[in-house]
């Protein structure tokens, strides 16, 4: 009988109160969160938060210490050979044979399950990732974002129900991570689950919801402009004669009213110049580490601009 | 199981076959070392006065190479697998623990057996040795010496998490395996606590073996038990490496 796993409305990834102890090291600390069936889901903190080690759990490759994952109705530990079937796993290194060709280890890692039409398969996902014509060239010929693709590759293999990649564009240069994300978005439209981690906050922000995790404990679980809106925007009035007022408001668009109304909208306000936090500095004072910097969750910079035109912004938006 | 088993062996011998460099390692540190060991041999005073054929030992050191080189290469090869996150996915991508512990030994049982086929061939030229009745006793114990090596490689990865976990038990397995074994010390002169640890060295039964048909001259059927017991001391690590391969961390 299959499980839960045939209940359409059932949870993609269901995690409960997960921990993991390496002897003394507490990498997950109770970890909980769900993913929807459809959607793509980001998990977002800084390096050694646990996003590998709570990746691995989903996967099955990870025995809790404590804890509960259900993964596409299968308990990630005792059905995880059924539940491997269903899944596409892209890992942070690329975890290829260096020496085989993108041809060859798609074979390999294909016939684990003996996929069905195997090689129209690799035809397929190496044709999307652009190296169909690189097929048979040894790996080792590749460069850092080739392999990722390859990688990629190997994890739509299957044409997974549920895709878990960690760090998918690590390295990947910003024309590919865009073609990237229109894939990903092809899946999430096809019904796929997409499930990954990042500390790009364009990523973050093209997800349908994203979870913060923390030194191993999720933070908050929810659409990235919903956890940016719970930043304080900064609501600076510039006053004739040169003064200026600065204010902080949860929620400006109801703040602003009250204090526009303090100065009677009066001509003694010359401009008024309104700054929202992004994503990064909701998450970034979320985590607590802004000032001390350790483990800064990356932004895009100028050469690495943000993939896709209708993806939100992440930069800081200001209003005059 | 048996798709999986090919798949993971042909993999495997595909990537050694790919590596040149290693090709030539695999015949020329063999090669190097079987000509030091000759030239150490023959330049030692009075060796044959004392009724001791260099050749006799020869095929021993052989086997000891055989050994030496199966098992730290499978013992590397699978760590590494475990490091670069192979392993994970290939554990993600369907292949079971049985299967993976079962593709290696084949796979690297391939290569082990080309390295052991070379070894003999030029052991038997090195030091003339007249292999040509003894043949497939002699082969036949230096494969599932391989084996064997291949499948101790195997268990012992399981206990290191990087190459460098790895060292430690380099010298762990092979000091005693020189020392135990009856290559250099007739095992009868060890004390007797040393001689009970010498029942769990795997080159112990593939001397003996070697000791009997070649030095000795009696016939194969009559040495079966070292033999057998060397077959056994593989199916016995095979089977524990499948259940020891760590699946989930």
């Amino acid at each position: 009988m299959t499980p839960a796993a045939a209940t359409p409305s059932s949870p993609a990834v269901s995690i409960e109160a997960l921990r993991k102890d390496y002897g003394a090291i507490r990498a997950l600390g109770g970890a909980t969160l769900t993913v929807r069936k459809g959607e793509v889901f980001g998990l977002v903190g800084p390096n050694g938060a646990g996003k590998t080690t709570l990746i691995k759990a989903i996967c099955g490759i990870l025995k809790p210490t404590a804890g509960r994952v259900t993964v596409l109705g299968f308990d990630a530990g005792r059905d995880r050979y059924r539940l491997r079937r269903r899944l596409g796993y892209m890992p942070q290194a690329p975890a290829l044979y260096e020496d085989l060709s993108p041809y060859e280890n798609l074979t390999f890692f294909g016939k684990g399950y003996r996929t069905e039409d195997l090689r129209g398969r690799i035809r397929l996902v190496l044709g999307f990732v652009e190296l169909w014509d690189r097929r048979d060239d040894p790996l080792h010929t590749f460069s850092g974002g080739m392999r990722q693709r390859v990688s990629l590759a190997c994890a739509l293999l299957r044409d997974p129900e549920l895709l878990i990649l960690d760090e998918p564009t690590a390295g990947v240069d910003p024309a590919l991570k865009q073609t990237f994300w229109r894939h990903f978005q092809e899946l999430k439209q096809r019904g796929r689950t997409i499930f990954l981690s990042t500390n790009m906050m364009e990523e973050a922000m093209r997800c349908d919801r994203v979870a913060v995790i923390r030194a191993g404990r999720i933070l908050i679980t929810e659409a990235p402009e919903a956890i940016r809106s719970r930043g304080r925007t900064e609501i600076t009035l510039e006053l004739a004669g040169g003064g200026r007022r600065v204010e902080e408001a949860a929620a400006y668009a109801e703040e602003l009213p009250r204090l526009l109304s303090g100065y009677g909208l009066s001509s003694e306000v010359r401009r008024i110049r309104i700054r929202r936090p992004d994503l990064e500095e909701v998450i970034l004072s979320m985590i607590g580490q802004k000032e001390a910097g350790a483990g800064k969750v990356k932004t895009h910079t100028g050469d690495d601009p943000p993939a896709g035109g209708t993806a939100p912004s992440a930069t800081p938006e200001d209003h005059t | 199981m048996i798709a999986s088993v090919k798949a993971i062996a042909v993999r495997i011998n595909r990537q050694f076959l790919r590596d040149r460099r290693f090709l030539g390692l695999s015949l020329m540190v063999p090669l190097l070392i079987m000509l030091l060991i000759k030239y150490v041999l023959d330049s030692l005073p009075g060796l044959e006065r004392l009724g001791v054929h260099v050749s006799d030992y020869a095929m021993f050191f052989a086997a000891y190479l055989v050994h030496f080189l199966a098992y730290v290469l499978s013992t590397i090869v699978l760590v590494g697998d475990r490091t670069t996150g192979t392993l994970a996915r290939m554990f993600v991508y369907g292949y079971r623990r049985r299967e993976i512990v079962f593709g290696y030994v084949g796979g690297y049982s391939t290569i082990a057996a080309g390295q052991t086929a070379f070894i003999l061939v030029l052991t038997k030229y090195l030091f003339d040795i007249n292999l040509l009745p003894d043949i497939v006793p002699v082969a036949l114990t230096m494969f599932s010496l391989a084996v064997v090596s291949v499948d101790l490689g195997v268990f012992i990865s399981n206990f290191a998490r990087n190459e460098g976990q790895v060292i430690p038990f380099i010298p762990l397995v092979i000091l005693p395996t020189a020392l135990l074994s009856g290559i250099a010390i007739p095992i009868g002169d060890l004390p007797t606590v040393l001689q009970w640890c010498s029942y769990v060295i795997p080159l112990r039964y593939a001397v003996e073996v070697l000791n009997a048909v070649l030095v000795n001259h009696q016939p194969f059927r009559d040495n079966l038990a070292p033999f057998l017991i060397l077959v056994g001391i593989g199916a016995g690590l095979l089977a524990t490496a499948s259940f020891t391969l760590k699946e989930r961390e």
